[in-house]
């Protein structure tokens, strides 16, 4: 049996607006990864995805409900060992646009291997590895806005997983794609999936994107659909 | 530590007008202290000359001569008899060069003017702190020494161009340097030593009323007794005075030493009750109090500027900081993302501050450093120099601004590091 990474039953969250005004973003949603699993969140615009993944992501805290990420307990933890949890253990792919502007793709890389405490020739080399795997060499000095929309997401992909996370959270990572483009990173995923057994949890709208994943978890109002 | 760079360099213009408002704190810093620093240099060498003696100088009124401003012989001579009073030394002070008639002032008057010092060679006198001078050639004058013999400071040295041995012109006669003492930044690099009588004499030359009581005094010493028995009482009287006076009085200022274990407090009191008619007592406490007011006034200023720069460069830094961070609250988010601590969030920005605030201090010292040299170099020619420029206080300027940096960084770098992920990740 394959180790369970996210276990989380009965989530709740919810943004409040003004006095009267309550946004219930997550109403009890249940939801389980299995080390080696390849998902897709789906469901309609505003029914909690991207709270969702912030939660699973512990960017933000829920209100109510049971969540363990790797067989830690994490509704008692501090922003602290968050932080350090997220350094290690995850990692995130955003829609788009998620680099640091003044550094190049190499230094991007690099950056977040220095949160997961890889030393100065660790990073260079892992992030030197990486590079080669997205096909990035050429691009690397690079900074972000001297790179196409794929290439910047190759980049965050890359990012993600310089500290070899136990998961990859992953927002609508080709949102801001073409559909060419967007097939191409998801295959990207899926051939890390595929040969490295890497974990991916991604919100997608796109039903193409999500045709292509294992498990599609459905949401709607906050609640598993 | 390349991002921090990079960043500052991501909004120039912005980064340049804090840089500029850093920049304007800290010039205005260096100077002030420069300046300061100067000041107080001297200052601290005039107190441990000016406390290390009892100064008297002429009161002024009721003198036996009839002249204001000088102390005769005769005082001296009683004042050495005063219990505790080890020795006393006549001293007489006039300016090196003969004033130009269309500026008697002479030039801007910014630090001390050529001066020279008459000095009796012939009295036992110390001063407690100032034993000695540091040479820089030859020797200082001593007992016995030629009346031609002068030792020179090491302004008037460097500007008339003097070594030990040369013949020196001081008001139309000729002097032969025996010593050039070194520097000391202070009034005897401006001095020009030399036995008391030539001193005398120049000064008798050169003041106009001196000079007819000398030569009135000199008329009426050619006159004999017996012719002046036979003269008016009027004329009698006249010339008797005229007689009286005598080149050993002209002393303008005496310098007084205590015997070992003797308080000097107590020895001015005794000074000051005995010849409460005749001297004006500076006792080395009271002066050593008033200098220490003066500079502390002038030490205020100088903190007040460094306010003033913390103030002005402060401000500017933290608004920077503030709208560059709430700029890159996306940037903040990513980071915290991929976990980065809160703590090298904050690291991050202080730094950022920090760097920021050591170019415009680096500039701004830079600036005053310049500004001060010219300065220095301007006014060099009509008296010393105004400002003391110091390698310590440099490195103190440039510190300073990499820690007003820092301070005015933290406060916002803490607010950024705070920051909840969720809303700047919201924003993507
Ligand atoms: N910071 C917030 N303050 C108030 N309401 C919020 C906040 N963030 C999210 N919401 C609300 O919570 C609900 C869920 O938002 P969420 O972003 O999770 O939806 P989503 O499924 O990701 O939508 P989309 O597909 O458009 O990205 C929405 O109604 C949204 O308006
Ligand atoms: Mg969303």
């Amino acid at each position: 049996m394959s180790r369970t990474l996210i276990q989380a039953k009965n989530l709740r969250k919810k943004y409040q607006m003004s006095k009267t005004n309550i946004v219930q973003a997550l109403d009890g949603v249940d939801i389980e990864v299995q080390e080696g699993d390849f998902s897709a969140i789906v469901g309609p615009s505003g029914c909690g995805k991207s709270t969702l993944l912030h939660i699973l992501g512990l960017l933000d805290k829920l209100d109510e409900g049971e969540y363990n990420l790797d067989g830690l307990d994490t509704t008692k933890i501090r922003e602290k060992d968050a932080n350090q949890i997220r350094a290690k253990k995850i990692g995130f792919i955003f829609q788009g646009f998620n680099l640091i502007p003044s550094l190049t793709a190499l230094e991007n890389i690099m950056q977040a291997g220095k949160y997961g405490g890889l030393n100065a020739r660790q990073r260079k080399e892992r992030a030197e590895e990486l590079l080669d795997v997205m096909g990035l060499q050429e691009r690397k000095k690079h900074k972000p806005n001297e790179l196409s929309g794929g290439q910047q997401q190759r980049v965050a992909i890359a990012r993600a997983l310089v500290n070899k996370p136990a998961i990859i959270l992953a927002d609508e990572p080709t949102g801001e794609l073409d559909s060419a483009t967007s097939k191409d990173i998801i295959d990207l995923l899926k051939k890390l999936n595929q040969e490295n057994n890497q974990t991916f949890l991604m919100v997608t709208h796109n039903m193409e994107v999500a045709e292509m994943c294992k498990k599609i978890i459905r949401l709607k109002d906050g609640r598993n659909a | 530590m390349l991002e921090i760079f990079r960043n500052m360099f991501r909004r120039k213009l912005r980064t340049i007008l804090t840089i500029t408002g850093i920049t304007v704190g800290i010039f205005a810093f260096t100077v002030m202290g420069s300046m300061a620093l100067r000041f107080n240099k001297m200052i601290s060498g005039g107190k441990s000359f000016i406390t290390g003696q009892i100064t008297v100088f002429p009161k002024g009124t009721s003198f036996t001569t009839g002249t204001t401003g000088l102390l005769p012989l005769d005082v001296l001579k009683r004042i050495e008899k005063v219990e505790g009073v080890e020795a006393v030394a006549a001293g007489v002070e006039l300016a090196l060069k003969e004033p130009d008639p269309d500026n008697p002032t002479g030039g801007a008057g910014l630090g001390i003017p050529p001066t020279i010092e008459g000095t009796d060679l012939d009295s036992g006198h110390r001063n407690r702190n100032w034993t000695t001078l540091d040479m820089k050639a030859g020797r200082f004058l001593q007992k016995g020494d030629l009346d031609s013999y002068v030792t020179v400071g090491y302004t008037i040295a460097t500007d008339n161009n003097l070594k030990v041995g040369d013949k020196f012109a001081i008001r139309g006669r000729d002097f032969e340097v025996v010593g050039i003492v070194d520097q000391t930044l202070t009034g005897p690099d401006s001095y020009v030593f030399m036995p008391l009588k030539p001193a005398r004499e120049l000064l008798i030359e050169s003041n106009p009323f001196l000079k007819s009581l000398k030569e009135r005094s000199d008329e009426a010493a050619k006159i004999s007794d017996a012719a002046l028995a036979s003269l008016p009482a009027e004329s009698r009287k006249q010339i008797l005075e005229a007689r009286a006076f005598k080149f050993e009085d002209v002393t303008q200022v005496a310098a007084i030493s205590w015997q070992d274990g003797q308080d000097p407090e107590a020895v001015v009191d005794r000074i000051k009750e005995q010849f409460k008619d005749e001297v004006m007592v500076l006792s080395p406490a009271k002066m050593g109090e008033q200098i220490d007011k003066a500079s502390a006034i002038f030490n205020a200023i100088i903190l007040g500027s460094a306010v003033i720069a913390l103030i002005v460069g402060g401000f500017s830094i933290i608004n920077t900081m503030i709208m560059s961070i709430s700029e890159r609250k996306k940037e903040i988010g990513i980071k915290k993302a991929i976990g980065a601590s809160n703590s090298s969030i904050a690291w991050d920005y202080t730094l950022e501050a920090g760097f920021i605030g050591i170019v415009g201090g680096v500039i701004g010292m830079a600036l005053g450093v310049l500004v001060a040299i010219l300065i220095n170099a301007k006014t060099k020619a009509s008296g010393a120099e105004i400002f003391l420029i110091r390698a310590w206080f440099m490195a103190v300027v440039v510190g300073f601004s990499f820690v007003l940096g820092i301070i005015a960084g933290v406060i916002p770098a803490l607010r950024a590091s705070k920051m909840k992920v969720v809303d700047a990740i919201r924003e993507l």
